[in-house]
């Protein structure tokens, strides 16, 4: 069948599984608590794909998301698990759906389903964003001003190297105390942080990270417990 | 000079013993305690390193579990032990100079010193000599891991 577009959406394309495998999570998905608010019916009428910025770009269509979710072709469902649902850049732009329907939402219902059950995509997708998720995770604050540094950013030009040179001093001439910072982007309270590694523990986040990078979870653990154990809370651990 | 070979420009000593898997190097010292590092290929793939984190003095690691962090520009990872024991020193000149880890992987960029509990155990899955210069040559080939630029210079 012709899409018009050059989407694989043919079977078999990735790593198989079973029938019975695809319906276990696409069972996982709608069991979701989100999904009933995020899909209602689709009736073809394009707004999603007019409005969203990695259609442009990419050979992807939220509608195409909403229409194998609403047909439950698991199928299809499957093949956008490993393939398009990782071009999506989760603006919501397709909130605009006259039916109420967010192909946005029902993305972000199927990335934590792959992630979850440890798909090889899923791997392969967060793979490059190792350093930017420990960031988040163990400080807080998603990008460091040290990451500035002229053998990883050459794209940006050659003052990088001056910038990084210098980053310490330059970072204390800004007003703001809390950003007189290099490791972080902002002075982060270690009230705050303690809060923070509670709840990635109460909400089961490290057991997602466990799934697609096991030396991430390793570290992260280290970090956090040591943390956490210093702050009395001896009894929380990640295993 | 050690005796050693290149493999697209990636130095691997023959007289320690590697986890090849993990990109880390064992030395056995004299007293029985071993010394852990990162492979120069392992630098070589983090980038310029900017920030070191290593366990505390005492910690008592299983094999395979992290005996410190490595924090590059667009990488973080851990350096995974291969050997199991109580942690007895840690390279403190990482704190200040992190790209030691660049310029000297072998010597100056070591990152901790462990008492064993098992040496003889888990010596016997390492690698060393030939033996781990072909596996790490497979490696690298499989996985077309790019060649080592030593950027940084690289000291013995």
């Amino acid at each position: 069948m012709s899409l018009g577009f050059a989407l694989d959406l043919s079977e078999n394309k990735y790593a198989d599984v079973s029938t019975k495998e695809k319906e276990r999570l696409f069972e996982e998905v709608k069991a979701d608590m989100r999904f009933n608010d995020v899909l209602y019916g689709c009736y073809e009428c394009g707004i999603c794909v007019a409005a969203c910025p990695s259609a442009r770009f990419y050979d992807f269509s939220p509608r195409v998301i909403a229409q194998a979710c609403s047909r439950e072709d698991i199928d299809l469902v499957y093949t956008l698990m490993n393939d398009s649902i990782w071009d999506c850049s989760q603006c919501f732009s397709c909130d605009r759906c006259p039916r109420g329907n967010s192909p946005g939402g029902l993305i972000t219902i199927l990335r934590e389903v792959a992630v979850n059950n440890g798909l090889q995509t899923a791997r392969d997708a967060l793979e490059g964003y190792g350093r930017i998720i420990y960031k988040i995770m163990s400080t807080g604050t998603q990008v460091s001003p040290d990451m500035l540094q002229a053998d990883a950013f050459p794209d940006w030009g050659t003052h990088v190297t001056e910038i990084s040179d210098n980053l310490e001093i330059w970072r204390r001439a800004l007003p703001p105390e809390t950003l007189h910072t290099t490791e972080t982007s902002w002075h982060v309270d270690e009230k705050t942080i303690i809060e923070l590694y509670l709840i990635w523990h109460m909400t089961g986040v490290m057991d997602m990270i466990k799934e697609v990078d096991e030396g991430l979870f390793m570290i992260l653990q280290d970090v956090m417990e040591e943390r956490l154990e210093d702050a009395g809370y001896d009894d929380v651990t990640f295993d | 000079m050690a005796d050693q070979e290149e493999i697209r420009g990636c130095i691997i000593l023959k007289d320690l013993h590697y986890a090849v898997g993990d990109h880390t190097w064992v030395q056995v010292n004299d007293d029985g305690t071993v010394t852990v590092g990162m492979t120069d290929v392992a630098q070589n793939m983090a980038g310029s390193v900017l920030h070191a984190k290593v366990k505390k003095v005492g910690a008592v690691r299983k094999k395979g579990k992290p005996v410190g962090t490595v924090e590059s520009s667009k990488w973080v990872g851990p350096v995974k032990t291969p050997i199991a024991g109580e942690i007895i020193a840690v390279n403190e000149a990482l704190q200040n100079d992190p790209q030691l880890i660049n310029r000297s992987p072998y010597h100056k960029g070591w990152i901790a010193k462990l008492q064993p509990s098992d040496l003889d155990g888990d010596l016997k899955e390492l690698l060393s000599g030939d033996d781990a210069v072909t596996a790490y040559r497979d490696k690298i080939e499989t996985e077309d891991i790019m060649g080592c630029k030593h950027v940084e210079g690289f000291e013995e």
